[in-house]
């Protein structure tokens, strides 16, 4: 239990839990959104531990380069002036008590884990502790070539209808 | 050097989807609302890598890829229409949306 492994996963836990946690606690949506770049890079930690490099350097790209920019877009394009005094922070969201989101929080994890419990789980085959890109670019190219193509079609339409959603249809 | 345990990315994951969850089912700003949507996608995410670890084909790993691709395009369309929604209706909230019966 004591192998540099471990100590990283240890700490990963605490950055990725700890901060999804604070996106729970806190109430203002700036904050969330910094937690949730806390999260992500925990999650493409996780990826380099289960020897999944090239997950982790595409979700580092996607999700800090791309999602993390789109929310903050978001949160600054629908800021909320609708306080009479000016002094709040519009940034500030309602939610409906602490104590229930915590409830819910921690009760589905306690089922969740529980039920991982009493699972299980055998490997089809030994680690491999190699880096995946070659096998996953060929695959790409190989048996995964049709959903390959698809999935481009998809982003494709997927950017140009959420560009015309977004215009402004005056 | 031992290896990590496959139940313990499961217990991150699931940690992940219930802390998703709560945030979906109590915060009221439909961004907010968005970004636990994210979360628990990508709880599922770390299950499918985690179990594709001991796999030869890759095969949760592919489908990780594809997941995080599909995540991106619903998070775009998404963002577009709560943008739509901000400029009709100068909120965000989600009690706001109430059906006329």
């Amino acid at each position: 239990m004591n192998s540099p492994l471990m100590i990283g996963f240890l700490a990963l836990t605490f950055l990725t839990c700890g901060s999804a946690f604070f996106m729970l606690w806190t109430k203002n949506v700036l904050h969330a959104a910094l937690a949730m770049f806390m999260t992500m890079l925990g999650l493409a930690g996780f990826y380099v531990l289960a020897f999944a490099d090239v997950m982790a350097v595409s979700h580092l790209m996607i999700y800090v380069g791309g999602v993390l920019i789109l929310i903050l877009f978001g949160i600054m394009m629908t800021g909320q002036r609708t306080s009479k005094t000016g002094q709040t922070n519009e940034l500030f969201t309602e939610q409906k008590g602490r104590f229930w989101a915590f409830f819910i929080d921690f009760t589905v994890f306690l089922s969740l884990s529980w039920l991982l419990g009493q699972q299980h789980f055998y490997a089809f085959s030994d680690l491999d502790r190699n880096s995946k890109l070659g096998q996953a670019g060929l695959s790409f190219m190989l048996e995964y070539s049709f959903p390959f193509e698809l999935t481009g079609v998809f982003l494709l339409i997927a950017l140009v209808g959420a560009t015309y959603i977004a215009k402004n249809h005056e | 050097m031992n290896e990590i345990p496959l139940v313990f990315f499961l217990w991150v994951g699931a940690f992940l989807f219930a802390t998703g969850l709560s945030i979906i089912l109590i915060k009221r700003n439909v961004i907010f609302v968005l970004m636990g949507v994210e979360l628990m996608l990508n709880a599922a995410n770390l299950n499918l890598i985690a179990f594709s670890r001991g796999d030869d084909q890759n095969q949760g790993l592919m489908m990780g890829l594809f997941v995080l691709v599909i995540g991106v395009c619903e998070m775009s369309i998404a963002l577009a229409i709560i943008l739509q929604v901000y400029r009709r209706f100068k909120k965000i909230d989600i009690d706001q949306f109430q059906s006329r019966n």
